[in-house]
């Protein structure tokens, strides 16, 4: 031992439980009707999916409401829609960490389009502000004109405007209601994004086809693909693992 | 795994998984509640245990996993260097606090893994399966992880950083 492992096993030394811990632990097991993201949770959240109503072109999704009716597509968009709503479900059942459906967002404005491109660059699990997503785009006073756009969001959730909440903290504005933003954001907070395959050295993203393959015990999440890379993994070329 | 097991693994292994949650991520509340999802995903994961493994290797693994994944969301500084002082190493303060900035130039891995070897004592194997790496990659893990801070003690609190915090 020299001095910085003095000094390490000073700094790391155990730290004492606090009172209570574990009845608080014990009472937080799985229950009916409790838990966190529990079976409940999530169940309920997917059967959500099918409340969705989807309009989809021969370019991709154009329109997600929610509510009653059926889809509306052509014959080649009904496939970006069923396509939608398989990976729409994966996402609030936490299978699934990002959209590979295509979307058409061709009609709106170049404003509009600019705050929905950054809007999508905001990774799974996080959140940043209105005001900040205005700097973001250049337009650090128009963050009020960003609330309206995330608010006119045609394709919420595959356009995550759910991560964008006020400064304070709250939430603001959802056009799926305050509960729907809550139950999405805890979701992303429950669902790790980067899985690892400790068998064969690859991270992917979660939802990829190889990540669904791994087995439970082999699963191990990395907070940045640099990171998995740094102890000798590589990213999936599938789902195109990148920097987050 | 019933609520009475569920009830054995909390008291058996919830102030250990605590302590290690605690230098992970720097501040009682997150500690406790990654603590509570990693016991939750040990319970709905139950059946993926395979006896090969240590009980507290598999529960370990899934901690690190929760963890890390509270540390993506973080930025870059909030993580282990933000780790609080203990009440007992008042004299040391100094060395803790300049240890404190140090850790924060070594990379997220290999902090983590130096983590994990310091508070609970676990083996290189140990950290091995936890972590999904081979013993050689954690033993180089650590010896780098050293080396950065060997070098961010020397240098002192005012010299130039060799490499960003990440």
């Amino acid at each position: 031992m020299d001095q910085l492992d003095d000094l390490l096993a000073d700094y790391f030394q155990p730290a004492l439980a606090p009172a209570g811990l574990a009845d608080r632990l014990t009472w937080s097991r799985p229950r009916a009707g409790r838990g966190l993201m529990d079976a409940g949770a999530t169940g309920q959240l997917a059967a959500d999916v099918a409340r969705f109503h989807i309009e989809a072109n021969d370019r991709g999704v154009r329109r997600i409401t929610y509510g009653p009716g059926g889809d509306e597509t052509t014959r080649i968009g009904a496939r970006h829609a069923t396509q939608a709503r398989e990976e729409l479900a994966e996402y609030l059942a936490g299978l699934r960490t990002f959209f590979a459906v295509p979307l058409d967002l061709t009609g709106i404005g170049d404003f509009q389009a600019s705050v929905l491109r950054e809007a999508a660059r905001i990774p799974y699990g996080l959140t940043t502000s209105y005001a900040e997503l205005a700097r973001r785009i250049g337009r650090p006073q128009a963050s009020r004109a960003v609330g309206n756009a995330l608010g006119a969001n045609p394709v919420p959730v595959l356009v995550p405007c759910h991560r964008i909440i006020r400064g304070d903290g709250s939430w603001g504005h959802y056009a799926f209601g305050a509960p729907m933003k809550t139950a999405l954001l805890t979701l992303e907070r429950a669902t790790p994004l980067l899985v690892g395959c400790a068998t064969t050295r690859i991270v992917c993203r979660r939802g990829c086809r190889h990540e669904r393959r791994m087995k439970e015990s082999s699963r191990v999440v990395f907070a940045s693909v640099s990171d998995a890379r740094s102890v000798g993994y590589r990213p999936c070329t599938v789902c195109k693992a990148r920097e987050t | 795994m019933d609520d009475a097991a569920f009830s054995k693994l909390a008291e058996d292994y919830g102030a250990r998984l605590y302590s290690v949650a605690l230098r992970l991520l720097g501040n009682p509340a997150d500690a406790e509640d990654a603590v509570q999802r990693a016991l939750l995903k040990s319970f709905v994961a139950r059946n993926s245990y395979s006896p090969k493994w240590a009980v507290s290797t598999w529960i370990y693994r899934i901690l690190t996993n929760v963890c890390i994944d509270e540390l993506r969301r973080r930025r870059p500084t909030d993580d282990l260097a933000s780790a609080p002082a203990h009440p007992s190493s008042a004299p040391a303060i100094g060395a803790r606090v300049d240890l404190s900035r140090a850790l924060a130039a070594v990379p997220r891995e290999a902090r983590v893994l130096i983590a994990l070897h310091y508070v609970d004592g676990l083996s290189h194997r140990e950290l091995a399966d936890i972590r999904g790496i081979s013993v050689n990659t954690v033993k180089s893990q650590l010896a780098r992880g050293k080396a950065i801070l060997r070098a961010a003690l020397e240098r002192g609190p005012h010299g130039p950083a060799r490499r960003p915090a990440r």
